[in-house]
C-alpha cells in the first residue's frame, strides 16, 4: 500500500531529481495545474483530430460545401441535405445491402465461432495447435485477406471454385462469385466469416474457460442432463461475452470498407455497395461533401443509438 | 434413506502416480453420519467423489442402498454434494439455485410443490430474505448456506458434504454443526462427510473414518477413535490439546505392557500429585482459555501439555509432580498395544 509518507518520498524524490531551469519555471504550478500540463498533450490530439472534425462534419452537413470547390464559397441551407438523403432510393438501397451483410455476418459467425469453442473447449490432444491455426485468418491484413480471396473465386484457376464444382458435380467456371448479382452479396459475407470467426470463438472459448468445473459437477449431482447444463449453465454464462464480441464486430461490420474494395469495389453494379462505399464515393468521388456529411451523420447516430440500446440489454444480461 | 457400502475401492489419478484411496472399504448404515477425518491428501475428498460418481473406481465396488452404483453416472445415483468451494450457479438468484436440483425433467414437480421446498429450506436456513438476490451477491457464509440447502431440498439417498463449513467464521460454523446435527437427526438423512477438524468430526459422527495415505485406518465411534485407538496416528486425530507422546520409563505408571516402545498420554491420563509421589517437573508456561487452562510442562527434558482449572493457582515456573494413569501403550511401529 501507498501510504502517505512514502508518497511524501517519492514527492522529495521527484522535486530533487527535476532540474534546476525546469523547477524555476514550474515552482509557483498548483498540483493540479501540473496535472493538466500532463495530459494536455492528448487532449490537444484529441480535440485536433477527433472532435473537431466531428462538430465540423456537423456543420458541412447543413451546407452546399464541396471540397473540390472551396474557393467558390459555400451556403447554409438547412436540413436540405438530411432531406435528399432520406429520399435517396440509392441511399436505402445501400443501408439494405449493409444490413444483409452485417446480419449474415454475424448470425453465421456466432453459430460457426460459438461450436468451434465448444469444440475447442474438450481437453483433446493438439487442441493447442488447432486454435492457433484457427486464428491464422483474423492476424491477416483485411487488404491481403481481399486480394487472395479474389484468387480463390476465380472461375477457372480458383480453389473455391475448383471445391464447389467438385463436391456439388457441376462446372467450377459455369458460376462466378465476385461477378454474379445474386452471388456477390454472399461471396463477401463468406470472406468476412472465414477472417472473422476465429474472433467469436476466440471470445466463446474465454467465456467458456471462465465456467468452473465444479459448477458442472454441481449440475451433474443435481441430475441436469447434458442438454439442461448446456442451456442454463453453458449459454448463459456465456452469453454476456458472446454479445459483447457482437457488439465488437456489428459496429466493425456497419463501417466495413477494405475488404469488400478489395473484392468487389460495390459491384457488380451496386449490390454489394455497403454504407461506407457509397459514402467515400460520394464524398471522394462525386464531391459532394454537405450531403456526405449528412449521411455520415445518420450512420453515426444510427450506429450510436443501436450500440447503446445493445450495451444496455448486455447489461441486463449480465445482471439477471 | 439407505445403506452406503465400498468394498476394497481403489482410485488412482495416473497409472504412475501412488493410489489416493487405496483399498478402502467401509460401511455406513442408513440414518448415519460418518465422518472422514485425516490430513490434506489423506483421499477424503476423493472417497467422497467415487461414492458421487464425479471419479470412477480403478477396482472395488461401491453400494448405495444394495445397488451396486460403481459404474453409474452421479445423476442416477441419487446422492447429493456439498463442495468445499461455494458451487453457486452464479448467473441464477438464490432461489432458482435452490430449485435446480428439483426442476429436473427426470423428477418434475408442481410449480407450488417446488416454492414450498425452497421456502422450507431457506428457512431452515435462515435466508428466506436473500432468495431474490443474485447469487453473487451473498457473503461467504450465506454462499455456503444456499449450497447446503440446494443438497436438502432434495430428499436423496446420500448426502455427500466436502468441508461445508470450512470457510464459515467460528460462531456461524457452531450454529450450522447444530443445525445440520438436527436437520440428521429429523430427516433420517445418511451423510458422508469429510472434515478436518476434530470438533465437528467429535459432535457430529456417529462414525468417524481415520484415512492416512489412501488408506481408511480405523472406522469406528467417535469415543472408539479416541479412547481406543488403533495407532500413534489415528491417536493424533483426536483430542486438544494432542495427545502426548513419552518415552516408557518417563513416568510412573502401574499398566506398561511389554513392548511398549511409546507412550502416548492424553491429558486425563496425567495426573499432577499434590502429595510427594510421581516426577517432578516445572511449568515452563500457561495457557488461559477462559475456561481451563493448558499447562506446557517440562519433565526431564521433554514437554507435555496438561489441563488445568481455569483458576489453577499455578505459576510460571513452579514445580509440580506428574503421574500416569493408564495411559495408551505403543508398540515400535507405532501400532497400539492391547492387554
Amino acid at each position: 500500500m501507498t501510504t502517505p509518507s512514502t508518497l511524501d518520498k517519492v514527492a522529495d524524490r521527484a522535486a530533487r531529481a527535476t532540474p534546476d531551469s525546469v523547477a524555476r519555471r514550474i515552482g509557483g504550478l498548483s498540483d493540479k495545474a501540473v496535472a493538466w500540463l500532463f495530459i494536455a498533450p492528448t487532449i490537444t490530439l484529441l480535440l485536433a483530430i477527433n472532435i473537431f472534425p466531428l462538430i465540423w462534419t456537423v456543420y458541412l452537413s447543413f451546407t452546399n460545401y464541396k471540397a473540390n470547390r472551396s474557393a467558390r464559397g459555400f451556403q447554409w441551407i438547412g436540413t436540405r441535405n438530411y432531406e435528399r438523403v432520406l429520399n435517396d432510393s440509392d441511399i436505402w438501397h445501400t443501408l439494405q445491402v449493409t444490413a444483409h451483410f452485417v446480419v449474415w455476418t454475424m448470425s453465421i459467425q456466432v453459430i460457426l465461432g460459438f461450436g468451434l469453442a465448444w469444440l475447442l473447449n474438450r481437453q483433446f490432444k493438439g487442441h493447442s495447435f488447432w486454435t492457433t491455426l484457427i486464428l491464422l485468418p483474423m492476424m491477416l491484413s483485411p487488404a491481403v485477406v481481399g486480394n487472395f480471396w479474389t484468387f480463390l473465386y476465380q472461375p477457372q484457376i480458383g480453389l473455391f471454385n475448383y471445391v464447389i464444382g467438385f463436391f456439388a458435380g457441376i462446372d467450377a467456371s459455369s458460376f462466378e462469385m465476385l461477378g454474379s448479382v445474386t452471388l456477390a452479396p454472399w461471396a463477401i459475407v463468406i470472406v468476412d466469416t472465414w477472417m472473422w470467426t476465429p474472433y467469436l470463438m476466440l471470445i466463446c472459448l474465454a467465456g467458456l474457460r471462465s465456467i468452473p468445473d465444479y459448477i458442472y459437477e454441481a449440475a451433474e449431482v443435481d441430475r441436469a442432463s447434458a442438454w439442461r447444463q448446456f442451456w442454463s449453465i453453458t449459454v448463459p454464462m456465456v452469453l454476456p461475452f458472446l454479445m459483447l464480441a457482437v457488439l465488437f464486430r456489428a459496429i466493425e461490420n456497419f463501417k466495413m470498407f477494405d475488404l469488400v474494395v478489395e473484392l468487389t469495389s460495390g459491384g457488380p453494379g451496386s449490390v454489394t455497395e455497403l454504407a461506407s462505399i457509397n459514402l467515400k464515393r460520394e464524398a471522394f468521388e462525386k464531391w459532394r461533401t454537405g450531403y456526405s456529411s449528412a449521411f455520415a451523420i445518420i450512420l453515426f447516430v444510427t450506429v450510436f443509438g443501436a450500440a447503446n440500446i445493445y450495451v444496455k440489454a448486455l447489461n441486463r444480461v449480465k445482471q439477471r | 434413506m439407505s445403506e452406503v457400502r465400498l468394498e476394497g475401492v481403489t482410485k488412482r489419478y495416473t497409472p504412475a502416480a501412488s493410489a489416493a484411496v487405496d483399498d478402502v472399504s467401509l460401511t455406513l448404515t442408513d440414518g448415519g453420519f460418518a465422518v472422514l477425518l485425516g490430513p490434506t491428501g489423506a483421499g477424503k475428498t476423493t472417497t467422497l467423489r467415487l461414492v458421487a460418481g464425479l471419479e470412477k473406481a480403478d477396482s472395488g465396488r461401491i453400494f448405495i442402498d444394495d445397488r451396486d452404483v460403481t459404474q453409474e453416472a452421479p445423476s442416477t445415483r441419487d446422492v447429493t454434494f456439498v463442495f468445499q468451494q461455494y458451487s453457486l450457479y452464479p448467473h441464477l438468484t438464490v432461489y432458482d439455485n435452490l430449485a435446480f436440483p428439483l426442476r429436473s425433467p427426470a423428477r418434475r414437480q408442481s410449480k407450488s410443490e417446488v416454492e414450498k421446498r425452497v421456502t422450507r429450506v431457506a428457512e431452515m436456513l435462515r435466508i428466506p430474505h436473500k432468495l431474490k438476490n443474485k447469487a453473487t451477491q451473498l457473503s461467504g457464509g450465506e454462499m455456503q448456506r444456499v449450497a447446503i440447502g440446494r443438497a436438502l431440498v432434495r430428499s436423496p439417498s446420500v448426502y455427500l458434504m466436502d468441508e461445508p463449513l470450512s470457510s464459515l467464521d467460528a460462531k456461524l460454523r457452531a450454529e450450522l454443526r447444530l443445525e445440520l446435527k438436527r436437520i440428521q437427526h429429523d430427516l433420517g438423512a445418511t451423510i458422508l462427510y469429510v472434515t478436518h477438524d476434530q470438533v465437528e468430526a467429535m459432535t457430529m459422527a456417529s462414525r468417524i473414518g481415520v484415512l492416512s495415505e489412501g488408506k481408511l485406518v480405523q472406522f469406528g465411534t467417535p469415543r472408539q477413535i479416541y479412547e481406543d485407538p488403533d495407532s500413534i496416528y489415528v491417536a493424533e486425530r483426536l483430542g486438544t490439546p494432542q495427545i502426548n507422546l513419552l518415552p516408557v520409563d518417563l513416568l510412573p505408571s502401574g499398566a506398561i505392557l511389554p513392548g511398549t516402545a511409546r507412550i502416548g498420554a492424553r491429558t486425563e491420563h496425567l495426573r499432577i500429585e499434590a502429595d510427594g509421589s510421581g516426577v517432578e517437573g516445572r511449568v515452563v508456561r500457561i495457557e488461559h482459555l477462559g475456561d481451563q487452562s493448558h499447562l506446557h510442562l517440562e519433565v526431564a527434558g521433554h514437554a507435555l501439555t496438561a489441563l488445568a482449572d481455569a483458576h489453577t493457582p499455578l505459576a510460571e515456573g513452579a514445580a509440580i509432580r506428574l503421574t500416569l494413569s493408564e495411559p495408551l501403550c505403543f508398540g515400535s511401529d507405532g501400532r497400539r498395544l492391547r492387554a
